[in-house]
């Protein structure tokens, strides 16, 4: 089937988090026909329970609609969603890639925020068409004169036709539906050339194997091509292809210019990597498209499963995940504190968060993680490097000439008032400033340099409550620098304990450790002996706490009465003691080993 | 052989920290609780034929504060129903402000030999704070009236602003009373009690001072020639109660009245702790019980090390292994290895060292399955 290529609009829409992205693509979808207002359930594009509640969207999903427009014509639309956060902006530009223009959706009161540039550089260095959107019309502060200044000024963009729009309420949406077809280019691309798709997202499902998200960028696909991809050798024949109207529609063929899906009984999506390119297997393009990168986690942490009898059930639970997300590595883990285990690596910390919830609630398992770490160069004095996620790893100190840490780029937009305390912040959290550039007489924009190891414990909390919530905060990171860094190791009761070690930086090591100790000591329940808490950095003690013997754990009156009660009791406190791990003779509660993340470093 | 305990439900007022079944506003219903309880007692004589009492316990609530009668016709029932031994002990709880001469002399004609006062504290403000209806000198009057007698006292510990000096005093002052017995309770605050909001409010003494007053009340009462025989429990040699002993051995007890618990043939139940609902089942030959438990294989093992480790001399392990055909050493090997620095072995005995008696329960978890 040949389609109208002029006629068709491949774009996403891009926005700071709470911006109203989703709360547009609803409205779009409901203007257009594609989910009459009754069945419309909100946000339909965030279908994950979790993304719902965090108001976030983590998978993609393309949705297509049918527009018939002033002119009379009818359009496609393809609608491709991104995720928001910045662990996904890799993701987010492979979306990017699929479409034509981006809508930038900005909040009439709140104007331009740090997402708001990154997604909106991102779309430009894509070649994307950006048609602004000014939403939250309906609340009584918007400004949308002085905002699309601003678009103007720090984006570059024109902005004074952009439509004003409440997508809450639907106020001006058709506009947006007319503009789309007046500011976003047609897809351009060869319907007869050698088929290019690139795969932008994809997921697992149990009866058709991998979906694949595709953007036909040239020629076709239809059932029965042999397809391969440029990263793997392996080679498919394609079972179904379809659009996405939103649920998944077959059709007997994809052509340049349209956006679908494709499934080939792929077993593995590792074999479908986000960014990669489908060719016909039989008729190859010579290259691929341009811009593939290898998901790189880079925070990891250990998990394990708070009933070691469940590491079987824990380890399905990841697989299963794993296959639907290519980004999320998983290696076997054996702790001496929590025993059989995981060592995962996730893109950032949110995506980290959401895949430690998901275990919790989709498989029903508790699991205790440890605090997160990044991954370190070690450069051995034999000559040797070593790549080092888990601090146990690291060989001992006379073994190492170097290490590097990961660094990156961070923005951080503000009202000019905050720029002092947020300085501190990133000094403290050894930044390097690098920039300073007044956005509007509101608007900062600070740049640093910063260590990743620094961001991934309190800073975005910190950066909150320095700034009353003002400020927005984005990164990427941007390689590895020499580093000053030690091992610092807790010991319980002059024991070990492995699952409690972190890399730190040499300089910061007095001050963690003591942090992390009184947490430490905050969260173990005392026992019936005294129990020293030590930090140590090569076996030197830096500081040092202690939890006092109980006095007192004994029921005052046992009588004919009491047995019963007493019984029930003890119950509940064994019950309690199967969530605590022992080290050495020290038993530890779960929450331990991430309580000391949460040392508030702005005491 | 059984202990028998016999709750009387009425007080005077309710104390800050009381959360037993004692319900002032219910005098009324004396003459029929009694009149059930009667039938209760003859009740269960006939579901537990031939068991013979050895030892009988009148608390409460306030058991004195009820006329001598009921008290005298309660004992009269117990033993026409069933057989009681000659030596038994019968044991009675007095509230110093509820006795007098007529009542003493009424209890010893029918055989009660040993008299359980509530003193609580020897200073009369901590007294009223408690809302105790007696004062300090309440006290002598009473064991005044008790000359000679099987006396035993209870004392609070952990109240507002307590020093082991006043508790001291207070031990002193029962002493002073003849008392041979002494009962130091850790002011345990309950939900739902008035006392319960100081203790969230951080009225009390922490559980660190409770227990620094606790250490030195051992100390002091062993210089005074009281050894702790359990947990909470002090006497002069031989004046332990034989009638806690019991539980502490998992005997068997027949408890009858409002909220008494029983332990029979290896079932635990429980009466109600409700005065009309304990009259209405009794009137119409209902089962006043609420809970009913048999108790089999590791409960009652549990059971059995739990109770019998409050005790000074400990776990008999040859008792043990003879009631569950076991061999207790072979059993809990590990439990034992892993808590041995806090336990203390001598023959078939195995007993919590003294110092770690306070803080037992860690070493009793231990020891559940």
């Amino acid at each position: 089937m040949s389609i109208n290529k002029q006629n068709v609009r491949n774009f996403c829409i891009v926005a700071h988090i709470d911006h109203g992205k989703s709360t547009l693509a609803d409205r779009l979808m409901e203007k257009t026909g594609q989910v009459s207002e009754r069945d419309m359930e909100e946000q339909l594009l965030d279908s994950m329970d979790l993304e719902k509640e965090r108001g976030i969207t983590i998978k993609l999903t393309p949705v297509r609609m049918f527009y018939k427009a002033k002119n009379g014509e009818e359009y496609i639309f393809n609608l491709i969603d991104t995720p928001g956060h910045v662990d996904f902006t890799y993701e987010v530009s492979r979306s990017l890639k699929a479409c034509e223009g981006a809508i930038l959706i900005v909040d009439a009161t709140q104007g331009v925020q740090a997402q708001t540039l990154a997604n909106a550089y991102l779309a430009i260095d894509n070649d994307l068409e950006i048609m602004p959107v000014i939403n939250k019309m309906d609340l009584a502060s918007a400004r949308p004169d002085e905002v699309a200044e601003e678009v103007e000024e720090i984006l570059g963009v024109e902005a004074k036709t952009a439509p004003r729009i409440s997508a809450k309420t639907g106020l001006n949406v058709e506009d947006v539906l007319e503009q789309i077809i007046e500011k976003i280019p047609a897809p351009k691309g060869d319907e007869k050339a050698p088929l290019k798709a690139l795969i932008f997202d994809s997921y697992y499902d149990n009866f058709k194997g991998v979906i694949c998200f595709v953007r036909i960028m040239d020629g076709e696909v239809k059932i029965g091509t042999r397809i391969k991809t440029f990263m793997s050798d392996k080679q498919f024949d394609v079972t179904e292809v379809g659009v996405f109207s939103p649920k998944m529609q077959p059709k007997d063929s994809l052509v340049a210019g349209e956006v679908g899906y494709i499934a080939a009984s792929i077993k593995s999506i590792e074999d479908t990597a986000v960014g990669d390119t489908i060719t016909d297997a039989l008729n190859p393009a010579k290259e691929a498209l341009p811009g593939y990168k290898k998901a790189l986690p880079m925070v990891f942490s250990g998990v394990f499963p708070l009933d070691g009898s469940k590491y079987n059930d824990l380890k399905d639970a990841l697989l299963k995940l794993k296959l639907n997300d290519a980004a999320l590595s998983i290696e076997p883990d054996n702790s001496a504190a929590l025993g059989f285990g995981f060592r995962c690596g996730f893109l950032g910390l949110l995506h980290m968060d959401v895949i430690q919830e998901r275990i919790e609630r989709e498989f029903d398992l508790e699991i205790i993680t440890t605090a997160p770490s990044v991954s370190y160069k070690v450069y051995k004095t034999d000559g040797t490097e070593l790549v080092i996620e888990n601090p146990t790893h690291l060989p001992p100190v006379t073994e190492i000439d170097y290490m590097e840490e990961p660094i990156i780029k961070a923005s951080i937009l503000t009202p000019p008032e905050f720029v002092g305390p947020i300085m501190e912040l990133c000094q403290y959290k050894r930044g390097i400033y690098k920039d300073l550039v007044y956005l509007d007489k509101s608007r900062v924009e600070l740049k640093y340099i910063l260590p990743l190891n620094e961001i991934i414990y309190d800073f975005f909390d910190s950066l909150k409550s320095r700034t009353k919530g003002y400020a927005s905060f984005d990164y990427e990171v941007t390689g590895y620098q020499r580093s000053d860094l030690v091992k610092m190791d807790m010991l319980l009761n002059g024991d070990i304990c492995d699952a409690l070690s972190i890399i730190v930086h040499k300089d910061k090591a007095y001050e963690r450790g003591r942090q992390i100790a009184e947490k430490l000591k905050e969260v173990i329940p005392r026992q019936m002996f005294e129990i020293p808490i030590q930090a140590a950095v090569g076996g030197k003690i830096i500081a040092r706490e202690t939890v006092k013997a109980f006095r007192k754990d004994v029921l005052a009156k046992c009588y004919g009465g009491d047995v019963t009660r007493k019984k029930k009791l003890l119950e509940k406190q064994k019950e309690g003691k199967k969530k605590m791990r022992s080290i050495g003779t020290v038993e530890i509660p779960s929450e331990a080993f991430i309580s000391i993340l949460k040392t508030d470093n702005d005491r | 052989m059984a202990g028998l305990y016999i709750h009387v439900p009425f007080c005077k007022q309710k104390c800050t920290y009381c959360d037993f079944a004692s319900f002032p506003k219910e005098i009324g219903k004396v003459e029929s609780y009694f009149a059930c309880l009667y039938r209760e007692i003859e009740g269960r004589s006939k579901q537990y034929k031939d068991t013979v009492i050895d030892t009988v316990y009148i608390g409460g609530g306030t058991p004195s504060v009820v006329e001598s009668k009921f008290i005298m016709g309660a004992l009269r029932q117990v033993r026409k129903c069933f057989k009681v031994k000659d030596d038994a002990e019968i044991t009675i709880e007095l509230n110093p402000g509820t006795v007098d001469e007529g009542k003493i002399k009424d209890y010893k004609s029918v055989g009660i030999n040993r008299f359980s006062i509530g003193l609580q504290t020897g200073f009369d403000d901590q007294l009223k704070r408690l809302n105790r209806i007696h004062t300090a000198k309440d006290f002598l009057l009473c064991t005044n009236l008790l000359k000679g007698e099987n006396i035993s006292a209870d004392i609070l510990i952990g109240l507002h602003d307590q020093t082991a000096a006043q508790v001291e005093k207070t031990i002193d002052l029962a002493i002073a009373g003849g008392v041979s017995h002494l009962s130091v309770y850790a002011l345990t605050p309950e939900v739902g009690t008035p006392i319960y909001t100081d203790y969230l409010n951080g009225e009390l003494l922490s559980e660190d001072e409770t227990a620094d007053i606790y250490e030195h009340v051992v100390k002091y009462l062993k210089g005074k020639g009281f050894n702790r025989y359990e947990v909470s429990n002090f006497a002069l040699d031989g004046a332990y109660s034989r009638h806690n002993m019991n539980y502490w051995k998992r005997g068997e007890y027949i408890g009858v009245g409002v909220s008494a618990s029983s332990f029979m043939e290896n079932r635990r139940f429980t009466n109600t702790f409700k005065i009309d609902e304990y009259i209405n089942a009794v009137i119409y030959n209902k089962s006043p019980e609420i809970s009913s438990d048999m108790i089999e294989g590791d409960d009652a093992k549990f059971e059995f090390i739990m109770l019998a480790l409050r005790t000074a001399d400990g776990l008999d392990t040859a008792e043990y292994n003879k009631i569950f055909n076991e061999d207790f050493d072979n059993e809990y090997s590990e439990s034992l290895r892993k808590k041995a620095q806090f336990l203390e072995r001598n023959g078939d005995k195995i007993k919590i060292k003294d110092q770690y008696l306070y803080v037992q329960n860690d070493i009793i978890l231990e020891f559940m399955k």
